[in-house]
C-alpha cells in the first residue's frame, strides 16, 4: 500500500535559483506532518509546487496516481488543497463568496457550508461581512474552511500561526484537531515549532531547500539538532 | 431648466457608453493587468458587423445581436490569437501587443471594407425625438440611457451572484489564490475577455446609432475616453469604472455646452486638466486601491 502523498526527489528553482533540492516526504491516511525549518528554507516552495502552483522536476503521487506537472485546479479536483501562507483571503469579498469561490460547485458547496455552519459560528453571524473586516484569528479560520469546501483528502498548510496572539493559535489547532479526528490528513508548514510537535504524528525538517531530518514529533522533540536549530534552547 | 434637463439626458446617454467600455476594459485589466487597447477596434468590429446584417436586409434586432455577439466572440479570439502567448511576459509586451492587434484590425478594415465611413441606415422609428416638457430627447438617446443601465445592472447581478463573477472580482486582487480555489486561468481570462467583448459590442452598436455611420478608426476615441475614465475610477475598480463614465462625461458635455464658442477647441485639452487634477488629487483613482503586483 502506497501513502496518500509520495513526493520524490522534489526541486524547484526561481529564475536558475534552487530553492527546493531534492526533498522527498510523504503522508499516509489519517496522518498530520510538519514541515519545519527556518525562513527561506523552501517549505512554501515545496507546498506550492506540490498543488502545481510552481513548476518543479521530481515525482508527485497522490492517492495512487502521479499528479506531477498537473495544473493546480486539476490537483485540487483531485482532493488536493492548500491553505496558503499569509491566508490570501480575497478582502472584497464577502465571507460567503469567499467560501463559495472554494467549492467545486454551487450544489456542492451548500452542503460543505452547512457543516461548517455549525463549527465555525463566525462564519453564520458575518457571512455577508466582507472578509477583510476580520481579525487575523477570524480570517485563518475562514481560509480554512475555504479550502475545507472543495473536500480535499488532504490539506497543505502553510503557517497557520502567522501573526496571530497565542489565544487565536490554540483556536486555530483546536479547528485542525477536530478534522484530523475527522480523518483528514493534513502536512503543516510551522514556525511554531513546539506547537506544531504536540499537534503532528511525524515532522520533517528542511534548510537550505532539502529535508535534514525526519521522524516522529517525539523523535524530533529531543533531538539535538532541532533543539539547537529551532527552539533556541541550547543543549 | 431645460437646459439641465438636456445636459442630464445627453450625460446618462454618453456616459452610460462610457460605462460600458470602461468596464470591459477594467475586467480584462483585473484579470490579466492589461490596458487592452484594441479594445476600440472590437467597437467598431460590432458596427461593421450591424451594417452588414443591415445591408444583408436581415431585421434590425437580429443584426443588434449579431453585433454583439461579434464582439464577444472576436474578444476571445484577440486572447487566445494574440494575448495568451504572451501572457507571461512583462506588461509592456502586452501592452504593446494590444497596440498591434489595434494597428492590425485598423489596416484590415481599411484595406477590406473601406478608408471612409459608411452610412448606417438606422431604421425610422428610431430617428425621432420625444418631448420631455419643452426640451427634447432623442429616441435613440432615450435606448441608449435604457440599454446602457440595463446592462449595467445585468452586470452587477452577474458580479453579485454568479461564481465566475466572484472569481474575476477575486482575480483583481489575487490570481494565484482563484487558481487554489479550481478555477483555471485560461478559462478565467477567456470568460473575461468574452464579457469585455459583448461590452463592447453594445457600445459599438450604440455608438454607431447615435453617429449613423461607421469607419475604420471610429473605436480610437471612444476608448481613449474609456482609458481616462478607468484610470480617474480607478484601475482595476469596477464600480469606478462606472462612476468614472458618467463623471467624464459630466465634464465633456458640460465644457461643450457651456464653454465660450472660442475655447471649444481647446475642449479636450481641459478635459485632460481636469483629469490631471483629480488623479493629483487620487492618484489611485476615486476607488482605486493601489495595485498588488502580480503574482
Ligand atoms: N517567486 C519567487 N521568485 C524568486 N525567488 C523566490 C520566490 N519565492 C521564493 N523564492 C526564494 O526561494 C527561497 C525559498 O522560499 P520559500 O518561500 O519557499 O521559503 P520558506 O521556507 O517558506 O520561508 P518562510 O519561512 O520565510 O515563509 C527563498 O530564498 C526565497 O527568496
Ligand atoms: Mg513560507
Amino acid at each position: 500500500m502506497q501513502s496518500l502523498l509520495e513526493v520524490s526527489s522534489l526541486s524547484v528553482s526561481y529564475g536558475g535559483v534552487r530553492a527546493v533540492r531534492d526533498c522527498s516526504l510523504r503522508v499516509e491516511e489519517g496522518e498530520a506532518v510538519a514541515l519545519l525549518g527556518p525562513n527561506g528554507a523552501g517549505k512554501s516552495s515545496t507546498l506550492r509546487a506540490i498543488v502545481g502552483l510552481v513548476k518543479s522536476s521530481g515525482d508527485v503521487t497522490f492517492a495512487q496516481e502521479s499528479i506531477t506537472g498537473l495544473a493546480c485546479e486539476k490537483i485540487v479536483s483531485r482532493g488536493l488543497t492548500m491553505v496558503p501562507e499569509g491566508r490570501r483571503l480575497f478582502p472584497q469579498l464577502t465571507i460567503h463568496e469567499n467560501l463559495m469561490l472554494g467549492a467545486r460547485d454551487r450544489r456542492a458547496g451548500h452542503e460543505v457550508y452547512d457543516d461548517l455552519l455549525d463549527r465555525l459560528p463566525i462564519l453564520a453571524e458575518r457571512r455577508n461581512q466582507p472578509a477583510g473586516t476580520l481579525s487575523g484569528g477570524e480570517q485563518q479560520q475562514v481560509a480554512v474552511a475555504r479550502a475545507l469546501m472543495s473536500r480535499p483528502r488532504l490539506l497543505l498548510i502553510d503557517e497557520p500561526s502567522l501573526g496571530l496572539a497565542p489565544t487565536l493559535v490554540d483556536r486555530v489547532y483546536e479547528l485542525l484537531g477536530e478534522l484530523k479526528a475527522q480523518g483528514l490528513s493534513m502536512l503543516i508548514v510551522e514556525q511554531e515549532v513546539i506547537r506544531v510537535l504536540n499537534f503532528a504524528d511525524r515532522a520533517y525538517a528542511m534548510a537550505n531547500g532539502t529535508i535534514e531530518l525526519s521522524g516522529t514529533s517525539e523523535e524530533l522533540k529531543n533531538s539535538d539538532d532541532v533543539k539547537n536549530f529551532y527552539l533556541g534552547t541550547e543543549t | 431648466m431645460d437646459a439641465i434637463l438636456t445636459y442630464v439626458v445627453n450625460v446618462i446617454s454618453l456616459g452610460g457608453t462610457y460605462a460600458l467600455l470602461a468596464l470591459g476594459l477594467a475586467v480584462v485589466f483585473s484579470v490579466l493587468r492589461l490596458i487592452n487597447f484594441a479594445h476600440g477596434e472590437l467597437m467598431t468590429l460590432a458596427g461593421y458587423t450591424l451594417l452588414a446584417g443591415i445591408v444583408l436586409g436581415v431585421p434590425f434586432w437580429a443584426a443588434v445581436i449579431a453585433a454583439v455577439v461579434v464582439g464577444g466572440i472576436a474578444a476571445v479570439i484577440m486572447e487566445t490569437t494574440a494575448f495568451r502567448p504572451v501572457r507571461n511576459a512583462n506588461p509592456a509586451t502586452l501592452l504593446m501587443t494590444s497596440f498591434a492587434v489595434a494597428m492590425l484590425l485598423q489596416v484590415i478594415f481599411q484595406n477590406f471594407i473601406s478608408a471612409r465611413g459608411q452610412a448606417v441606415p438606422v431604421p425610422s422609428m428610431f430617428t425621432g425625438s420625444i418631448p420631455i416638457g419643452n426640451a427634447q430627447i432623442s429616441i435613440i438617446q432615450a435606448i441608449s440611457i435604457v440599454a446602457s443601465l440595463a446592462s449595467l445592472i445585468v452586470l452587477k447581478l452577474f458580479f453579485d451572484r454568479s461564481r465566475w463573477g466572484w472569481a474575476i472580482r477575486a482575480a483583481a486582487d489575487d490570481f494565484e489564490t482563484v487558481r487554489l480555489m479550481g478555477y483555471r486561468a485560461s478559462r478565467l481570462i477567456a470568460v473575461a475577455f468574452l464579457i469585455s467583448g459583448l461590452l463592447a459590442g453594445i457600445a459599438g452598436v450604440l455608438w454607431v446609432m447615435q453617429r449613423g455611420s461607421v469607419d475604420p478608426l471610429m473605436g480610437l476615441k471612444p476608448v481613449l475616453a474609456a482609458f481616462v475614465v478607468v484610470v480617474i475610477g480607478g484601475l482595476g475598480s469596477l464600480p469606478g469604472a462606472v462612476i468614472g463614465g458618467y463623471i467624464l462625461a459630466g465634464i465633456e458635455i458640460a465644457l461643450q455646452t457651456w464653454l465660450p464658442e472660442s475655447f471649444i477647441p481647446y475642449r479636450d485639452a481641459l478635459t485632460f486638466v481636469l483629469v490631471v487634477v483629480v488623479l493629483s488629487l487620487f492618484p489611485n483613482g476615486l476607488f482605486g486601491k493601489r495595485i498588488a503586483e502580480k503574482v
